[in-house]
């Protein structure tokens, strides 16, 4: 029996932070289902698969903001370049349920007043 | 470690399936492949030593799902290596990334000392359940733990 409760206690630990863990990123789950806007400066993009994250400073606040994989940004017109971090941007899209977080999905953006769809039936 | 792996992410592999379309899903879905051979083969197995299925010979079983397992392992850690690469940096910041890697390697661990040192029917029901029980919390342990990388 002794060996019997190693083998329990190696699956416990990993039970008992499975809620603790903030759940986010995939499918919109999390987000409040109402959208938000959110105008700032690129200060980081890390673009690409599984999906594009950029880092926005918006007055002293850093907001995180989720955009599309690569074929996402490309279908809305987006090219290489145009999340380059200097770039003021406006995002439109839900935010995350616990809005300490500071976490965006971004349905649609504006840079310089032209409007990119990631999302299209999205509103 | 941040070294290797910005190394890593600067690979021409990464670097393509950070921007491709359909190689970086490709990749991701051989990656589940390899998981439900795992999975599938070894939950089985674990059963069975755990009680289920008695009239099934033990060595049977294990001749048709070690391999099922091993090559479900192996198409795994050859995906993983590929999606690790995407984001490499992202990965090392993550606590949980390095606790569902402990638990690969133990699991694989014991999978080996299983395989080349036991013969699993000639253990008595009491240390077949004990595998099984092990076997079983460690490789759902790596389930649940890869799948929450997703979402952290």
């Amino acid at each position: 029996m002794q060996s019997l409760n190693l083998s329990r206690r190696l699956f416990l630990p990993i039970l008992l932070i499975l809620p603790s863990m903030v759940f986010a990123h995939h499918g919109w789950s999390w987000t409040t289902g109402g959208n938000i806007q959110v105008t700032g400066v690129i200060l980081e993009a890390k673009l690409g698969n599984p999906h594009g994250v950029l880092l926005i400073g918006v007055n002293n606040e850093r907001w995180t903001a989720e955009v599309g994989q690569p074929w996402r940004n490309a279908r809305a017109g987006l090219k290489d370049g145009d999340l380059a971090p200097g770039t003021e941007v406006k995002l439109e899209g839900e935010p995350s349920a616990n809005i300490d977080d500071k976490l965006i999905k971004v349905e649609r953006l504006w840079i310089g007043g032209t409007k990119y769809e990631l999302y299209p039936s999205r509103s | 470690m941040e070294a290797f792996a910005i190394a890593l992410e600067g690979l021409a592999l990464a670097e393509w399936l950070r921007f491709s379309r359909w190689g970086y899903a490709t990749v991701n879905t051989t990656h589940v492949l390899g998981l439900g051979l795992l999975i599938g083969a070894i939950v089985t197995l674990d059963l069975r030593l755990i009680g289920l299925w008695k009239a099934t010979p033990i060595e049977q079983l294990y001749r048709v799902l070690s391999p099922v397992a091993a090559s479900g392992l192996g198409i795994a850690i050859i995906t993983g290596m590929l999606l690790f690469s995407v984001r490499a940096t992202e990965y090392v910041e993550l606590e949980l990334f390095f606790v569902k890697l402990g638990l690969v390697v133990a699991g694989t661990g014991f999978v080996a000392v299983i395989h080349f040192r036991y013969a699993l029917e000639r253990l008595s029901f009491k240390q077949q359940r004990l595998v099984g029980i092990m076997s079983l919390s460690i490789w759902l342990s790596v389930l649940v733990s890869g799948r929450l990388l997703a979402f952290v």
